[in-house]
């Protein structure tokens, strides 16, 4: 009797537990989407590319040269954050926290820009 | 025509782009240049053009001006690298010649100019300079050099560097608007 008790009990308690998931959003495919994200822009031919996307905020962004003269990815605005210079092949990733307007500040005409939403 | 183009430009301004012209194919047909004569040409109109930058960055003190010069400086020492690498893969060593001696005089001359001048008259001199010698490179590479280059290493090279020069000059054009205002 108290078998059968305690199996009803767990019976029970997994229901709930069923229903109580079952509402919920919380699917591998959106809980996968839910962490940050890996964005690359690729340098070459003195182009970031793409020279704009948009990204979720915690986002990392990598940014690779593939030019055989060095770059770097600077924050204009604010001038808040700034690569050393990347040589050729190298590559440098940030977490990016807020949208941001970026260039290259050793070929100054070099822009791109994120935007977090 | 296109050997008498490609021969006037070269000799009228401080090129670097015969750095790319390290073939024995092109030397012959556009420049009647042996191949350690292309290589020490290339050599250099590089070493010119990091000796005018290093011009810039003793008497200016903008420093818009020093960023590029010193852009210019790494980029063009890229550049000899790249033409070093490529020299000896084809087993060129260079030697001095005309169009050599003719870079090196018209660059001691242009040196003289521009160290005649002070503060602004000297950047806007310099950036002058600049400007039109990236137009010219750019001319002469994508409409002589990269067609006539039938190495197609070569070719790539030069194709491949055109977007530098192309972000070279506007980045001097920036400057320059900047620095008529």
């Amino acid at each position: 009797m108290k078998r059968s008790f305690r199996s009803f009990t767990i019976l029970g308690v997994l229901v709930l537990i069923l229903a109580g998931t079952s509402g919920c959003a919380s699917t591998p495919e959106n809980h996968y989407k839910s962490l940050p994200q890996t964005h690359t822009i690729e340098i070459k031919r003195m182009v970031f590319s793409p020279s704009e996307i948009t990204i979720r905020k915690g986002d990392t962004v990598v940014f690779i040269n593939h030019d055989p003269l060095d770059h770097d990815i600077t924050e204009v605005d604010k001038k808040l954050w700034s690569s050393s210079p990347l040589h050729p092949g190298k590559s440098w990733a940030k977490e990016i926290m807020e949208s941001a307007n970026y260039y290259c500040s050793l070929h100054v005409v070099m822009k791109g820009k994120i935007i977090v939403q | 025509m296109k050997k008498r183009n490609a021969f006037a430009i070269v000799n009228s301004t401080l090129f670097f782009a015969l750095a790319f012209a390290l073939t024995p194919v092109h030397a012959q047909q556009s420049l009647k240049l042996s191949d350690a004569e292309v290589a020490s040409v290339a050599l250099t109109a590089n070493q010119i053009d990091i000796d005018q930058a290093q011009l810039a960055t003793k008497k200016s003190t903008n420093a818009d001006i020093l960023n590029f010069a010193k852009t210019m400086t790494n980029d063009h020492k890229a550049v000899i690298d790249q033409a070093v690498a490529l020299a000896t893969k084809l087993n060129v060593t260079p030697h001095t010649n005309d169009v050599t001696k003719k870079l090196l005089t018209d660059a001691e001359k242009t040196k003289q100019q521009l160290e005649a001048k002070k503060g602004k008259e000297f950047d806007k001199a310099y950036i002058d300079n600049e400007v039109a010698y990236h137009k010219a490179v750019i001319n002469a590479v994508e409409n002589v050099l990269i067609p006539e280059t039938e190495n197609e290493e070569l070719k790539a090279l030069l194709q491949n560097i055109v977007p530098a020069l192309k972000t070279h000059l506007s980045h001097a054009e920036m400057l320059q608007k900047m620095l008529a205002q």
